[in-house]
């Protein structure tokens, strides 16, 4: 078994990706993320306790029934959204995630892991977050071309999360 | 809106610089630790959280654990047997199909199965079909949208039978470990031989659309 190297602020500077396998470590490497200079900084205007929370993903999982995310080579992937209301169990929720990269076992297993649907609702009650949204958001990962969600699928995601009056936003991978 | 979020891949968020993330040590499918462990997940969470309250960023910081990833298997690492054994994948997936079941119903109908929006109890029909695509055979099945291209409609296929077949065993061997359940189906099932081959007659194919879909089905 490979020893997992954890980062420190003075260490190394790749940890996780060092358990990888070669192609996967060089792969990752290689992605073509979008670099920023600067960094959009919003505050919180409230306390945690007091604030409605959503949850957004990208981990192409959406509602039964709707419709996959598909691989799109030739575009650099699918940029669209699903709604996920936050009244949808795990079992009305599937994955279309186009990675075979990835071990799907977990989320076979408990959904919570990538998504905490179970997970929120509890902090609610125990009072640590003030409330949740009506709608939670996904999107599909491992895109290789982001401009459709800058230019598109983005803002209009954000513009339907301020309608719903959303103060913090809860951001997952898979 | 203020957010805070997970980061698996810790070099591409310190490209991004979002606000606020946390670094988690933890393979691909599992930002929040560990399936079926609520308590961890609340640690995460409760992590991911305390970001909120940083007065600057951006704030990209790790979570120290000494939980240790797996690497995940792929059926090219091992030799398939289901051939030597005689068996084959429309009855193996019938004989798994009291398993599947099981575990549907002891997570209240909770099931990955359902890409393809073809039953489960018709999925020897969707075993057929892609033997006969692998035979070069022309076929196509009525159920597949007309917006998804046939290699499209392949791969949501390929996802409800590897789903299908993960929940069985995972109902079969409660207490199996991830890496023992890929191992299963790459070498002991026929299915795994069938996905294989699919695989590999899709990267035989002249359209690119198909040689790049034969990469998320199996390597």
């Amino acid at each position: 078994m490979l020893e997992l190297k954890l980062a420190t602020n003075e260490g190394d500077s790749v940890p996780k990706l060092s358990v990888l396998s070669e192609i996967q470590r060089k792969s990752l490497l290689m992605w073509p993320c979008i670099e920023h200079d600067d960094t959009p900084w919003t505050p919180m205007a409230k306390p945690l306790s007091e604030s409605k929370l959503a949850l957004v993903t990208t981990a192409g999982l959406h509602v039964r029934g709707d419709k996959p995310f598909i691989q799109e080579h030739t575009k650099g992937g699918d940029t669209s959204f699903r709604v996920i209301p936050r009244s949808a169990g795990a079992a009305d929720i599937i994955q279309s995630h186009t990675s075979l990269g990835f071990d799907h076992t977990g989320i076979y297993r408990d959904i919570n892991v990538t998504f905490p649907i179970d997970r929120l609702p509890e902090l609610v009650e125990q009072g640590k977050i003030g409330s949740l949204s009506d709608n939670y958001y996904s999107f599909m990962g491992a895109l290789r071309d982001v401009t459709g969600i800058i230019e598109d699928s983005g803002p209009e995601v954000a513009r339907r999360l301020k309608a719903e009056g959303v103060d913090v936003v809860l951001l997952t991978p898979t | 809106m203020t957010t805070t979020g997970l980061v698996l891949i810790e070099e591409h968020a310190q490209r991004v610089k979002p606000p606020r993330m946390l670094a988690v040590p933890f393979f691909f499918g599992n930002a929040l630790g560990e399936a079926d462990n609520p308590e961890y997940q609340h640690k995460i969470l409760q992590a991911t959280f305390d970001l909120l309250d940083r007065d600057s960023g951006p704030v990209l910081e790790q979570l120290p654990d000494d939980m240790v990833p797996d690497i995940l298997m792929q059926g090219s690492e091992t030799e398939n047997e289901s051939e030597d054994k005689g068996l084959n994948a429309a009855d193996e997936l019938t004989s798994l199909r009291a398993y599947y079941e099981q575990w549907t119903e002891s997570h209240g109908g909770r099931t990955a199965v359902g890409a393809s929006s073809i039953p489960q109890r018709r999925f020897r029909g969707v075993v057929r079909f892609l033997e006969g695509y692998i035979n070069r055979e022309e076929t196509d099945m009525k159920e597949r949208p007309e917006d998804a291209t046939l290699p499209q409609f392949i791969r949501h296929c390929v996802n409800d039978l590897k789903a299908f077949y993960y929940e069985a065993r995972m109902a079969q061997r409660p207490d199996g470990a991830d890496r023992d359940i890929h191992d299963w189906f790459w070498s002991a099932t026929a299915m795994g031989a069938l996905t294989m081959s699919l695989a590999q007659r899709m990267r035989d194919d002249e359209d690119p659309e198909t040689q790049a879909l034969a990469y998320g089905i199996a390597r």
